[in-house]
């Protein structure tokens, strides 16, 4: 089992070189740190959201026999509200339109959520308030239909690695639960009973987001695409110290190295997003987990760490020495950490390939990376949710991996022509 | 004949360079060879090849009769003429790691680490970090790492450049051991003409990629022409020319040539032949700083073939 004497060379070579430790612990630490400043008070600013409506709400008959659409009536007070702390601004443009509408501006990140009233909303509005009347004076049901509890759920859609969402569908969540209570407390004066849901679709959290939360998982994968600098200027190092030809006249093979060498990156990897889950957690971060997420999270982080190596070993394939595949490193690594949306997002663009449409972003593994790690540790998603992400990302990793192993193989441990 | 390595018109060219010219060499089982030329003579090139980390243009190289590209991993052991060290081992871990990547077995492994540390004497270094070693420890763990394996054919390239005497020593004993006890066929490229004179059992003198010489140190010597050589200096080095073309031009004097601002004269019983040089001497009106008269030497041999220019 060679590989596993690289793997432990690598390892020793890894913990006794403090100087490239500090670099690759600490420095995506420094980063979090300024982001973490900079970026943790805000989201609670008076920005309005903008919002798509989709009102499917058919109307019901109230108590005194007249019609009444409590959808409509929604949709009005989303779009009176204003900022409780500045009353000039409202908290939502609203958008009223279709379900297919809402959808493309959602993609073209004209709106941040959309939110889809259920045709029975107004059933389950009229049916709280009877309920609360009833449990409010301690009625008896003596008319089946005002006694019959219907419930209804508003759908809440968007990009889940996209921080205006998290934002609006957090205010949106809160503004909903007051509407209900609202609604009640004007009708009857009583507490309401809940009857009403809300659904966010491939979201758990309902705390108030800050900008923080959404960049705290894009630092992690910055930190996690600078490995890719550090292993490809060791691995170019292994070639200019010429302890690789040593190498390559054993009976090593290139699987050997580097999936030899893959073992304790990775690990570092899974390291990384801990120690940096630990650092955003105490500058404030809101994440919405547990163990398993943390758990869940390492091996987000360790695939995204075996796509990093591939990488490295791309560049490493080129460069003459370890300064010049550091400087090639971060030449890739920070315009790709910028297209995966890690520092902020981007407008959504599209290709179309097989009469399917793809995120053109989504062709990078650590875009899904960030989306997954997002899912995880700020909405507290488990597997089912962010399944899809992980194996779109193992499989591009696989990728890259591939065409990594192949390059440098052929430029590093052929014999020279 | 039946070599454990033999070339056949191996040429390597870079473009309009050619650095390895229709080379022909074999090496016997068991025997140091050492290669000699100046820099950029294609030694390194020609070893690359015969070893099979470069592709030849054009010729073959056989190891034990086996086509180079066919033969199995760890038959050669090369000792590079730079460090190659992972700084951040230990010198154990370090041979450790190449007889696992050899796949000699752990008891095996284990003992033969051992018996390369006490041989090298880095014993007491055994746990150091490399980087930690000095240079001439790095250069005897630079060799262990070669042949911890124990290939039939050992490949030393400059092993002792930058060493002090001491050390040198420990090295030339090791190299003799590797060839007396062990029988490994060894190549050896050097520019340290004592080193080849000591250590070879045959010389190849190499020179614009091309085969001068190959035979035994002795014989070599022989050929340039057995006797002394009279080493003198000038106070006025600017006569040397003047003294050299007369030289040149006595009948008893096989050659004369210039090194390091002094003048070489080699002849036969060079003694009897002083009276004349010191007459060539006072005819030219020049004086002699210093003068000594010693024994033919492989350098002597080295610079008559290759001449005093420099190659760089």
């Amino acid at each position: 089992m060679k590989f596993i004497s690289i793997a432990v060379k690598d390892f020793k070579e890894l913990i006794r070189d403090r100087r490239g430790l500090f670099f690759i612990l600490l420095f995506p630490i420094f980063f979090m740190m300024i982001f973490g400043f900079a970026f943790g008070g805000m989201g609670d600013n008076n920005t309005p959201h903008n919002i798509a409506v989709v009102n499917l709400d058919q109307g019901t008959i109230n108590s005194t026999g007249s019609n009444v659409n409590f959808g409509n009536n929604l949709t009005a007070e989303l779009q009176d509200q204003n900022y409780p702390q500045n009353n000039d601004v409202k908290l939502f443009n609203v958008t009223t339109t279709t379900d297919s509408n809402a959808k493309d501006l959602l993609r073209t990140r004209t709106v941040d959520a959309e939110l889809v009233i259920p045709a029975n909303f107004s059933d389950s509005v009229q049916s709280l308030i009877n309920n609360t009347i009833q449990s409010s004076t301690g009625q008896t049901s003596s008319a089946s239909t005002s006694t019959n509890k219907i419930t209804s759920t508003l759908t809440i859609s968007g990009d889940t690695s996209y921080i205006g969402f998290g934002v609006a569908q957090g205010t949106l969540i809160g503004f909903l639960s007051q509407y209900q209570q609202g609604v009640v407390t004007a009708i009857t004066g009583a507490q309401p009973v809940q009857y009403i849901n809300t659904s966010v679709q491939s979201v758990a959290g309902t705390t108030s987001f800050t900008e923080f939360d959404f960049l705290a998982p894009g630092m992690m994968v910055f930190a996690i695409l600078l490995l890719a600098t550090t292993v490809a200027a060791i691995l170019t190092r292994e070639v200019e110290s010429g302890t690789l030809l040593r190498l390559k006249l054993s009976k090593m093979r290139s699987f050997d190295l580097l999936f030899g060498g893959l073992i304790p990156w990775s690990l570092v990897a899974g390291a990384q997003v801990v120690i940096l889950l630990v650092v955003a957690i105490i500058l404030g971060l809101k994440w919405q987990g547990s163990v398993y997420s943390i758990l869940l999270a390492i091996f987000v982080g360790i695939i995204a760490g075996i796509a990093s190596i591939s990488l490295a070993m791309i560049i490493a394939s080129f460069a003459k020495n370890d300064r010049q595949a550091a400087n090639l490193g971060t030449l890739i690594v920070v315009p790709t950490t910028f297209l995966t949306g890690s520092f902020f997002p981007l407008p959504a663009e599209y290709i179309n390939i097989f009469g399917h449409s793809f995120q053109i972003y989504g062709i990078l593994p650590w875009t899904h990376t960030l989306t997954a790690l997002r899912s995880v540790l700020v909405y507290g998603s488990g597997w089912s949710v962010v399944s899809s992400d992980v194996i779109i990302s193992a499989v591009l990793t696989l990728i890259l991996f591939v065409i990594g192993v192949f390059l440098f193989s052929k430029t590093r441990l052929g014999a020279e022509s | 004949m039946d070599f454990m390595i033999e070339a056949k018109d191996l040429t390597k060219r870079y473009g309009d360079l050619m650095a390895v010219d229709g080379l022909n060499i074999g090496i016997k089982k068991g025997e140091v060879f050492g290669f000699l030329g100046p820099n950029g003579a294609g030694k390194t090139t020609s070893i690359k090849m015969m070893v099979g980390l470069l592709r030849p243009t054009s010729g073959k190289v056989f190891i034990n009769g086996t086509d180079v590209k066919k033969i199995e991993k760890g038959t050669i052991g090369i000792c590079p003429q730079e460090l190659m060290l992972w700084e951040n081992l230990t010198c154990k871990e370090s041979l450790n790691l190449m007889a696992d990547m050899y796949e000699v077995p752990k008891k095996i492994r284990d003992l033969r680490v051992k018996k390369l540390l006490s041989d090298l004497f880095l014993v007491e270094k055994a746990d150091t970090i490399v980087s930690k070693l000095s240079g001439g420890m790095k250069r005897r763990l630079n060799l262990a790492l070669s042949v911890v394996h124990e290939p039939e054919v050992v490949v030393l390239d400059e092993p002792s450049e930058g060493l002090d005497p001491q050390s040198r020593r420990v090295l030339w004993n090791y190299i003799r051991a590797l060839r007396d006890e062990e029988g490994k066929t060894v190549i050896l490229t050097t520019h340290i003409m004592d080193e080849a004179d000591q250590l070879s059992d045959r010389i190849a003198i190499i020179d614009h990629g091309k085969l001068i010489r190959l035979d035994t140190p002795e014989s070599l010597k022989k050929e340039i022409g057995e006797g002394d050589v009279v080493d003198l200096k000038l106070s006025d080095t600017s006569r040397n020319q003047d003294l050299i073309n007369e030289l040149a031009n006595e009948k008893d004097v096989i050659s004369v040539v210039e090194v390091k601002g002094r003048i070489n004269i080699r002849a036969l019983n060079a003694v009897a032949k002083l009276p004349m040089m010191m007459q060539t001497v006072e005819r030219l009106d020049v004086q002699v700083e210093d003068i000594s008269v010693r024994q033919n030497t492989l350098e002597d041999v080295f610079i008559d073939l290759t001449g005093t220019g420099l190659r760089e």
